[in-house]
């Protein structure tokens, strides 16, 4: 059996007269790159995913026990749970109960494995309730949650308001709320939102929920102590809520300054959660801001497969010096090609622009990155980058939103505050700018 | 267990970890054999094992054996969730091969095809994609194909599942005739901006005159018709000319609307627009059994072409074009509309001038034949404005 498609022919002509709209991206990376290997392997980079993206193909293996793909295993409880939701909610396709528990099953697997993937089942199962009018409150809770996952915090938001607006006391809206409206910049609707989970929730989520805004907010002390305290109270709570506790502990501490501490509480939180997505990427931001790259790698090698693990793993490569940064770079921006070539971009922005100025130094188009990034999420990690690829370009003036933006709400994170003050600086003194970039 | 207690981590400031689900769908044309395309449909083996049960010993880890011997339901799955097609062009697609590729994500499935067309490939084609459409909405096919040097390319989903790709340069000159004949035969086979023109053309042979030549307001051309009779007219390019004027005003004011409505500036519900052109037919017709406007009918034409305009850009509706290309198609199809009605008129208007003396025509064609128009297009009206179902009329409706 041989191929019917040729794909060194396709390559071949994918060079001179294609039009997608990624070999835009691709000419303006090889436009900018200074040395002649670097642009080669970009070049043949982006002309492979023009070719059907493949990595390697297509081949036939060499024997019929090559294992090609490892999947969700029947050992793992959380496979066999939506497999028995599935086989439920099939037999009685029309109740609500059994198709929001098994879409939640799915988001569950999802969010700790990081396969995206069930993003897309969740939506496929609730689906059919979702036509109904009105649409059941507990369909449209999944819905918000997948909305907001996929970075579609505006959607998302409208329709935790009108899941209030029907259901006042639907404690699962406000705490999704709160989470859409931190992740969006507001804190006062974080706030709000927080409030209304008070003597109604769980006393320790409700402690998170307040804790999360309270440290960004500048209010890290009381954060630390609210969840301490609550953590002491309720030690029977789930090892997931635990984990996230001890998670939101470890951001205390590091806005507090208290390095020793937060590394603690990350190692726990990991504990309680091994292989959690979020924590693996905050706990190895962490030590990268702190030198400590070694430590980075060898926490998220294993977990390469995840775009985000992936990305530490490779900035933490590059800080080492180590040689296989630079092919991995270039798997990295193949992977970002994917998304683009799908048309999901603007679900990593903020990732993509991290990538853009530590790994490929292009630091206007990381720019150009975080300023579409930041009409979707302003958190303090996208204020961050914000700022930084700004300072890094040469336009400081570029990141006025961004100092406008903290000094209005009050966000007190102590990175982007400095950030914030070197880009003031910058924008005072016009002929130093671009030189004060880290 | 609290459920929701757990939703509140998926909440953290971080996208997952990696992208959905992608399948990637190539085909290629052939230089030896210009009724074949090559394909080659990549599909991500944890995505077919999500709808198939391809892990024939349960261990989880599938190999190149349990895929093997699944290729046959595998392709029946995949290959039946795209159609390849063209304007009158079928394709069978024939798996030809199976192997392995590696993506990003993991490893997908190499099917190989063939998509073998009843005719030579034209140069564009469509790809209808419905792969996984039930399972996951947020699945897309990156869609490529190769001709000769050209590559065109598309991202298909459940909200957009088909695309056009235009495998060869546009050609503008065949695009101009093909929306040229559009035209031609959206007019002979639209009885309703038939039935309108007829109305106007039924009396341009003729003109009124009144027995009381007092009662005449001067310049005005609007006149009681009581006592007025209708007077043959004495020469054949007098009422050619009032025609070229009727005509005119129609294909003026027809093309403004229907450019208009194609580039999406006017946007009347259909509804009022077929009840309007069925109106538009009642009182033309109507002029001619009891006459009102007797002069200047071209601005009848004028007035009601606007409406048959917006009527016209129904046939050209969902045309999304590149500017260059939708000039082309718009000024092919309004001069076919013009060749249309021209091709009606001119027959008609001297045949009508030899006959325009005898009673058969002045009351037989003229009078009668107006009534019956008005029935139609009466009955077409009570169709549209009411949504009423008429027996019988189906015969007369157009479309």
């Amino acid at each position: 059996m041989s191929p019917a498609v040729n794909p060194a022919a396709m390559r071949a002509s994918d060079a001179k007269g294609h039009r997608w709209s990624f070999p835009r991206v691709c000419g303006s990376r090889v436009a900018t790159m200074r040395r002649v290997a670097g642009a080669l392997v970009l070049a043949l980079l982006c002309v492979g995913s023009v070719a059907a993206a493949a990595t390697r193909g297509p081949y036939v293996p060499s024997a019929d026990d090559v294992v090609l793909e490892h999947l969700p295993s029947t050992s793992d409880a959380r496979v066999r749970r939506f497999t028995s939701l599935k086989r439920i909610a099939a037999a009685k396709p029309g109740d609500v109960a059994g198709v929001v528990a098994l879409a939640n099953s799915y988001l569950d697997y999802g969010r700790d494995t990081g396969d995206a993937r069930y993003l897309g089942r969740a939506q496929a199962v609730i689906a059919p309730a979702m036509r109904r009018r009105p649409a059941p409150v507990d369909v449209l809770l999944v819905q918000a949650t997948i909305l907001q996952s996929r970075h579609q915090f505006d959607e998302s938001r409208q329709m935790l308001n009108d899941i209030l607006a029907r259901d006042r006391d639907n404690m699962q809206a406000w705490l999704t709320l709160s989470s859409v409206a931190l992740v969006q910049g507001d804190l006062a609707g974080a706030q709000r939102a927080c409030a209304h989970l008070i003597g109604s929730a769980d006393a320790l989520v409700t402690a998170g929920c307040i804790g999360s805004r309270a440290t960004v907010a500048g209010d890290a002390t009381t954060a630390l102590h609210l969840i301490d305290t609550l953590l002491a109270q309720e030690p029977n709570e789930p090892p997931a809520i635990q984990s996230w506790a001890h998670g939101l502990l470890a951001d205390a501490s590091r806005y507090l300054g208290k390095n020793t501490r937060a590394d603690a509480e990350f190692k726990r939180a990991l504990a309680l959660a091994p292989g959690d997505n979020f924590l693996l990427a905050d706990y190895a931001d962490f030590l990268l801001d702190r030198g400590r790259e070694r430590e980075a790698l060898d926490l998220v090698k294993a977990y390469s497969q995840s775009d985000t693990s992936f990305l530490r793993q490779v900035l933490a490569e590059s800080a080492l010096g180590l040689p296989i940064a630079r092919a991995d770079t270039a798997a990295m921006a193949s992977r970002f090609s994917d998304l683009e070539q799908r048309g999901d971009s603007r679900l990593y922005g903020r990732e993509e622009a991290r990538f853009a100025l530590h790994l490929q130094h292009d630091a206007a188009r990381s720019l150009r990155l975080a300023q579409a990034n930041w009409r979707i999420q302003r958190a303090p990690e996208d204020m961050r980058i914000y700022l930084e690829a700004a300072l890094a370009a040469g336009q400081p003036a570029a990141a006025q939103p961004v100092v406008d933006f903290v000094r209005r709400t009050g966000f007190e994170d102590p990175i982007v505050h400095a950030l914030a003050a070197q880009v003031t600086r910058a924008i005072s003194m016009p002929v130093t700018a671009g030189r004060q970039a880290p | 267990m609290k459920w929701w207690l757990l939703v509140l981590l998926a909440v953290a400031s971080s996208a997952a970890a990696h992208k959905e689900s992608d399948a990637y769908l190539t085909l290629a044309t052939d230089a030896s054999t210009p009724k074949l395309l090559h394909g080659q449909f990549d599909v991500a083996l944890r995505d077919i094992a999500f709808v198939m049960d391809v892990d024939a010993n349960h261990d989880s880890a599938l190999t190149w054996g349990e895929v093997k011997s699944s290729r046959a339901r595998i392709e029946r799955y995949v290959l039946d969730a795209i159609t390849v097609r063209g304007d009158g062009l079928a394709c069978d697609i024939r798996p030809t091969g199976q192997a392995i590729a590696s993506h990003n994500d993991g490893a997908y499935d190499v099917i190989l095809f063939d998509a073998v067309c009843d005719k030579a490939i034209p140069s564009r084609v469509t790809i209808d994609y419905r792969l996984f459409k039930d399972v996951d909405p947020y699945h897309r096919g990156i869609i490529t194909v190769h001709a000769g040097e050209r590559v065109a390319g598309a991202v298909l989903g459940p909200k957009t599942s088909s695309a056009a790709l235009d495998l060869r340069a546009i050609d503008y000159w065949s695009q101009f005739k093909s929306f040229v004949v559009d035209g031609v035969w959206h007019i002979w086979t639209g009885p309703d901006h038939l039935l309108f023109i007829l109305s106007l053309l039924l009396p341009a042979v003729l003109y009124r005159r009144t027995a009381t030549p007092t009662s005449l307001v001067s310049g005005v051309g609007l006149q009681l018709s009581g006592g007025a009779r209708w007077m043959p007219v004495p020469k054949l390019s007098g009422a050619m000319v009032e025609l070229v004027k009727v005509i005119s005003g129609f294909t003026l004011s027809h093309s403004l609307t229907l450019t208009l409505s194609v580039l999406g500036y006017v946007d009347l519900p259909s509804r009022l627009v077929e009840s309007g052109i069925a109106l538009s037919i009642i009182i033309a017709a109507l002029n001619n059994v009891y006459p009102s406007v007797t002069r200047r009918a071209w601005v009848i034409a004028f007035a009601f072409g606007l409406i048959h305009g917006l009527g016209f850009a129904s046939a050209l509706a969902g045309l999304s074009l590149p500017p260059a290309a939708m000039a082309t198609s718009l000024g092919g199809f309004t001069l076919g509309v013009e060749l249309g009605q021209e091709s009606i008129v001119l027959p008609f208007l001297p045949l009508a001038f030899l006959v325009r003396r005898t009673r058969f025509y002045q009351t037989g064609i003229v009078r009668w034949g107006s009534v019956a128009i008005i029935a139609i297009a009466g009955l077409w009206l009570v169709q549209r404005a009411f949504d009423i179902v008429v027996p019988g009329a189906a015969l007369l409706t157009p479309g």
